[in-house]
């Protein structure tokens, strides 16, 4: 079942999505669905089954006039496309969550860098000292290095940007159930992180009368692995969702994943905005936390934004 | 002889399936199984010629469609024949009994034909 599935939606791949071609798709779908079941149960292997749905299927160019495609080899436009394999797919992915732990780790190291400051040693801040600043700078240099570094490694994936590329419906699949089972850790990532930059107000406030340097030190470092959490659930999730969408929109390609379709708005700049929306929201959140240390309070522009979100969603749907 | 050539019988296969929906309303492949019993299994027709068939009969008005849950719980799209489908289907045997009785004069009878 699952090849003459395969069969059928690498035909279509590269169809212009639309709606006589889907419902072309799905007609046809259930035609060979009904064959294959009766030919199974009259008791013919499954092989036999497949090759008899096959070979009995026909030649897409005999519908090409009812679907409204003039001639299917003028399609070629979209067949042109570089097709990505499984074995580079997984490569990417293995790529793409070590560099999206070294960016995070980038982070965490800027955000404590200037924890060197805030330690008192007996009764002296080294706040003054050449020491914090040495500190600061080697540790800023280390995470530049680890930016730098994943940015070139990240290099040779960049024609999946800037090339037409395309999947296959089994890649696509894998990738999908790949997503779906990092689904949990990436909401328990992004939840602890949150968690934890909340949180980080905690040792300011418990541990202020016994050490103000200390409690500093701790909050920054919370804020740190929160903000760690955040980034590399970011860069590992980017990646599926990079995958998914190499199928162009308007090729059949694109239905492969049906939780992939995007919510499409009616309104250009509407669109535009909601395609940054999440990472601006991240912005606006450690901008302010950052300038204002009002952690305890800022986390509101999680639920503000979920919200806005909702309702632009509703209004502007296309 | 290999079977029916698709450019012969194309011209027949509205009939084959309005035939087959005279009666009651049926679906793609229960309609192309219908065709290769009654063909004694000598005319197999394809999914995407059915496929063809059915919307451009739909778009002429000869058929409509609808959908139905199957047995397992399924949705599956039936077609039902409309009146002007029965009145296509009745032009159509018109012509074909025309169609054959004249191509039937150009045709030599007996095995031993164009030996002679």
């Amino acid at each position: 079942m699952e090849t003459i599935r395969n069969y059928l939606e690498t035909m279509f791949a590269k169809l212009p999505n639309t709606t006589e071609i889907r419902k072309a798709k799905n007609e046809l779908w259930q035609m060979m669905e009904d064959k294959y079941t009766e030919l199974t149960h009259e008791g013919k292997t499954e092989n036999e089954a497949i090759g008899i749905v096959i070979s009995e299927f026909g030649n897409l160019d005999e519908i090409s006039d009812d679907l409204g495609i003039k001639n299917l080899m003028l399609q070629e436009q979209f067949g042109n496309s570089r097709a990505v394999t499984l074995e580079e797919v997984k490569e990417y992915f293995r790529d793409k969550s070590r560099s999206g732990y070294m960016r995070a780790l980038g982070v965490f190291l800027c955000i404590i860098s200037v924890c060197g400051f805030l330690i008192k040693i007996g009764d002296n801040w080294i706040r003054s000292g050449s020491i914090a600043t040495v500190f600061m700078f080697s540790v800023i240099a280390v995470a530049v290095g680890l930016f730098i570094y994943s940015g070139i490694s990240m290099g040779k994936w960049d024609y999946l940007r800037k090339q037409k590329c395309s999947i296959s419906f089994a890649t696509a699949e894998y990738v999908h159930n790949r997503r779906e089972s990092f689904r949990v850790i990436y909401a328990m990532m992004i939840t602890i992180g949150v968690i934890l930059c909340i949180l980080s107000i905690l040792p300011y406030l418990l541990l202020n009368i016994v050490s103000v340097g200390f409690a500093n030190v701790l909050m920054f470092v919370l804020v740190g692995v929160g903000v760690f959490l955040l980034v590399a659930a970011g860069n590992i999730n980017t990646g599926y969702t990079v995958i998914l969408s190499l199928n162009k929109g308007d090729t059949m390609g694109a239905e492969f994943v049906p939780s992939q379709r995007q919510v499409r708005y009616n309104n250009k700049t509407v669109e535009t905005i909601m395609s940054v929306w999440w990472p601006s929201v991240t912005c606006v959140y450690l901008c302010w936390s950052f300038l204002s240390f009002d952690w305890h309070f800022t986390w509101i522009v999680w639920v503000i934004a979920g919200v806005v979100e909702m309702l632009i969603k509703n209004i502007y749907r296309d | 002889m290999n079977g029916i050539s698709s450019d012969v019988i194309r011209g027949y296969n509205d009939t084959m399936i309005l035939y087959l929906l005279w009666d009651h309303p049926s679906y793609g492949y229960e309609i192309s199984k219908q065709i290769k019993s009654l063909s004694q299994e000598k005319y197999v027709i394809k999914e995407t010629t059915l496929y063809s068939a059915f919307t451009r009969m739909e778009k002429n008005g000869y058929v409509e469609s609808f959908n139905d849950d199957t047995e397992n719980g399924r949705r599956r799209t039936y077609y039902r024949i409309t009146e002007s489908g029965r009145a296509y289907y009745l032009d159509k045997c018109a012509e074909w009994t025309l169609t054959k009785e004249v191509v039937e004069r150009f045709i030599k009878e007996g095995n031993d034909s164009g030996n002679n």
